[in-house]
């Protein structure tokens, strides 16, 4: 039998994780489906990163599932996880530092053999973020924090994926430079990717998400659309300091 | 000219041979933190398997060499495979202190093998070059030019594939980021595996090298492997081309401050460079300084 084209593509199930002996996550369950923004936001500390981790392979899982298109990815490793097709695309952008941009954009199309099928990504990351183009002989370590964002960016669409996972692309950039960066994210969701998108402040994140779900202690607190979530001055009180 | 010119050429020599065994050491080091104590072993694995080929099977001078890089090859990949990974996998928070009393007892291991099999007693490498090329005022000896060379055209080699090959830079990616290289897709254990073959293979044509000037013994590598160390500390770690440029810079004063001083004042004086440097930048001549946290 064929799937329906909008069945979910993501699917988290009871998803119980952590480090050492501590458990972070303690039961969260999500799915997206295709051309979907989702945004999970809470306070920091509160395991938005581990959830992404969990999803990516880098953190084991302790219960619960993830599929990802009908096939289950929990249990595999990071590297088997990417080649499945979660592109993830990190807190801090863990880039190559010692490597040059187009190096760094280069590994992420590591898996995909076809010459051809990566030129012409690398043509579409330079044309969404032009800056990458002036500086692709420039070592990561010396760029700007926004330029080395956009670099975390345009290595993750070079993979060839079908879930995109953003953690925190606000963090530690000028508001002018967080504004660029969204005005990508927008254009990416625009072309009809699927996103999952961590955050920290529900504003920013309210006029290009489908759903939010909101995230204390381990576990969803809340889960709707954001123009609600803004209108629940309790909620963003008690969990997001007002 | 008649005297600086041959004290040159012993410490460029020496250099490359440095250089060429540092960059093996500097290879695993920089990209799994594993120093691994048993890679002047591999260095006498080498130069006794190239004496085996050559002297004992009559191999050409070519296969020689090869059968020198295979053993290392080989030999790198099952310490990988029989131990760094097992450890790695079972205590990761521990790997760097275990995994270097583990490969010393594989040093060990290896070393009094290579004893029971061909005896205490220093032999010579078959594959030497006698003569000299005359330069006006000095002789260069051809075995000594042939060292330079071969030890230069490896490490170029070497830079080639870790810049020009897609193999190549995974191991770059992963040196500077194992977790962002998985998320990439690179298979990080296979990539290891690969840096453990490519410096046990420049271990082994390293030590059959150093046996054409000195003589095979089952201690070979072992002054290699601490000048090696050396260098690593005092260049920095993860800094190859750094690296490089200290063996030969350290080799040339090594050569000097024995030349002027005596042969016993060498290695006083590189130890003595080594504190002072380390005293002025503590993360090494061309490394960023580290700060960790106790």
């Amino acid at each position: 039998m064929v799937e329906p084209s909008n069945s979910p593509c993501l699917v988290v199930n009871g998803l119980v994780t952590g480090y050492d002996g501590r458990n972070v996550l303690t039961g969260v369950s999500l799915s997206l489906d295709p051309g979907e923004l989702v945004t999970v936001v809470g306070p920091n500390g509160h395991g938005k990163s581990t959830l992404l981790r969990a999803i990516s392979g880098l953190l084991p899982v302790r219960k619960g599932s993830i599929s990802l298109n009908g096939r289950v990815i929990s249990g595999q490793p990071a590297h088997r996880v990417a080649s499945s097709g979660v592109i993830h695309v990190p807190q801090g952008d863990l880039l190559f530092a010692g490597m040059s941009v187009i190096e760094n954009l280069l590994m992420g199309a590591y898996l995909d053999s076809d010459q051809a099928a990566v030129a012409r990504r690398l043509d579409e990351v330079f044309t969404l973020l032009p800056k990458l183009a002036e500086r692709q002989t420039q070592i990561a370590a010396s760029l700007s924090g926004g330029e080395r964002r956009m670099v975390g960016i345009g290595r993750g669409l070079m993979m060839n994926g079908s879930v995109m996972l953003i953690d925190e692309p606000s963090l530690g950039l000028a508001p002018i430079i967080i504004e660029q960066i969204y005005e990508v994210i927008a254009r990416l969701k625009a072309s009809g990717r699927t996103i999952l998108l961590v955050e920290e402040n529900p504003a920013r994140v309210a006029d290009i998400a489908d759903r939010i779900h909101l995230l204390d202690n381990g576990a969803f607190v809340w889960s709707g659309e954001p123009a609600v979530l803004l209108q629940r001055d309790e909620l963003l009180a008690t969990y997001l300091g007002g | 000219m008649e005297i600086i010119g041959p004290v040159l050429v012993s410490g460029i020599t020496t250099g490359a041979l440095y250089a060429l065994a540092t960059l093996g050491l500097s290879l695993v080091w920089g990209s799994l933190g594993m120093l691994n104590m048993a890679h002047g072993t591999l260095l006498t694995l080498g130069g006794y398997a190239a004496f085996t080929a050559a002297s004992q099977l009559g191999l050409p001078v070519p296969l020689a060499v090869l059968a020198a890089a295979a053993v290392g090859g080989v030999i790198g990949a099952l310490i990988f495979v029989l131990v760094a990974y097992p450890l790695s996998r079972r205590s990761p928070e521990t790997f760097e202190t275990t995994i270097m009393i583990a490969t010393f007892g594989v040093a060990l291991t290896l070393e009094n093998a290579v004893l029971r099999l061909y005896g205490g007693q220093p032999l010579g490498q078959p594959l030497s070059v006698g003569g000299a090329i005359n330069l006006g005022g000095f002789a260069l000896p051809w075995q000594n030019l042939i060292i330079i060379v071969s030890a230069i055209a490896l490490m170029g080699a070497t830079a080639l594939f870790l810049t020009r090959t897609k193999t190549g830079r995974a191991i770059r990616a992963t040196a500077q980021n194992p977790d962002a290289a998985k998320l990439m897709g690179v298979p990080v254990a296979r990539v290891y595996l690969q840096v453990l073959i490519l410096s046990g293979m420049l271990a082994g044509v390293c030590g059959v090298l150093v046996s054409s000037i000195t003589q095979l013994s089952p201690s070979l590598g072992a002054d290699p492997m601490l000048k090696a160390f050396i260098m690593c500390v005092v260049a920095g770690l993860g800094n190859l081309p750094g690296a490089i440029i200290t063996s030969f810079g350290l080799a040339i004063v090594e050569a000097l401050v024995q030349f002027l001083a005596g042969a016993r004042w060498g290695f006083p004086a590189l130890l003595a460079i080594v504190i002072l440097v380390l005293i002025r930048r503590p993360g090494g001549l061309f490394g960023r300084v580290e700060v960790r946290r106790l």
